[in-house]
């Protein structure tokens, strides 16, 4: 079951229940293809989350399912994938999702005092 | 561990997946591992985590397994009513038999009640249940 591109755009945050693993790979292929390992590498740099491999390619998966993402001819024998467009746009509506949340989560807490 | 030893301990846990899965990314999947280790990531952990998704893919139902599935259900349930279908017929006669009615079943005929919840034998009459008579059913 693939998601359309208007799906994305019409507000619907799919990305709620795919993962953290999911919507990191989707991050790390935000600014270009990669590969397992770069995608392992990119993730424990910008999260600090140690993706194991197991991890990566059952996401990987899941997300190519959904249409988010899609590989590219092999490189040697690595697959490289590349975010598609509704990919993008259900990143970015997830995204706002999670700023919206941070940003009531910070709003309580200095109204609660604490 | 050694790298013969590991090499075949990733191996081992990638035979773990469906056929599928490994002639997609099988051949990926050890060179990732092996970059992994190369990198200080121990063997087992590989594994380990290989073996999870091992399992997660075995039991995450895809649309061709939900597909047999659902036609699995539906022969089953075809199946079950044919025998009920088939049951119906063969036991109304029966039943009519062990009642002694020759026209229709007792507990629908008007008239006054069958003694029950059964004639003893002894009296004279044959043993006959209350269930088998249809006594205190409603028409």
């Amino acid at each position: 079951m693939a998601v359309s591109g208007r799906d994305g755009e019409a507000g619907q945050d799919v990305l709620r229940r795919v993962g953290e693993a999911s919507v990191l790979i989707l991050i790390s292929l935000a600014d270009g293809p990669k590969h397992g390992y770069a995608l392992i590498q990119d993730i424990k740099e910008l999260a600090g989350v140690e993706l194991g491999p197991g991890t990566l390619y059952g996401a990987l998966d899941r997300l190519e399912r959904l249409g988010l993402i899609e590989p590219l001819p092999a490189d040697d024998r690595r697959h490289p994938y590349r975010i598609t467009a509704p990919g993008a746009a259900a990143l970015r509506v997830h995204l706002e999702s999670l700023e919206r949340v941070s940003a009531a989560g910070r709003l309580r807490l200095q109204l609660g005092g604490i | 561990m050694g790298e013969p030893r590991a090499a075949r301990l990733i191996e081992t846990a990638l035979r773990c997946y469906p056929a599928r899965w490994r002639r997609r990314h099988g051949e990926e999947a050890a060179e990732l591992a092996a970059l992994l280790i190369r990198d200080g990531t121990p063997a087992g952990s590989i594994a380990l985590s290989y073996l999870a998704g091992a399992a997660r893919e075995w039991l995450t139902p895809r649309p061709s397994r939900r597909l047999r599935l659902a036609a699995c259900a539906l022969l089953v349930a075809a199946g079950s009513l044919g025998v009920s279908a088939g049951l119906l017929p063969s036991t109304a006669p029966a039943r009519a038999a062990v009642t002694g009615q020759s026209h229709g079943p007792a507990y629908c005929r008007p008239g006054p009640p069958e003694p029950g919840p059964g004639v003893i034998p002894a009296m004279g009459g044959p043993h006959v249940s209350g269930w088998e008579t249809g006594h205190g059913r409603a028409c």
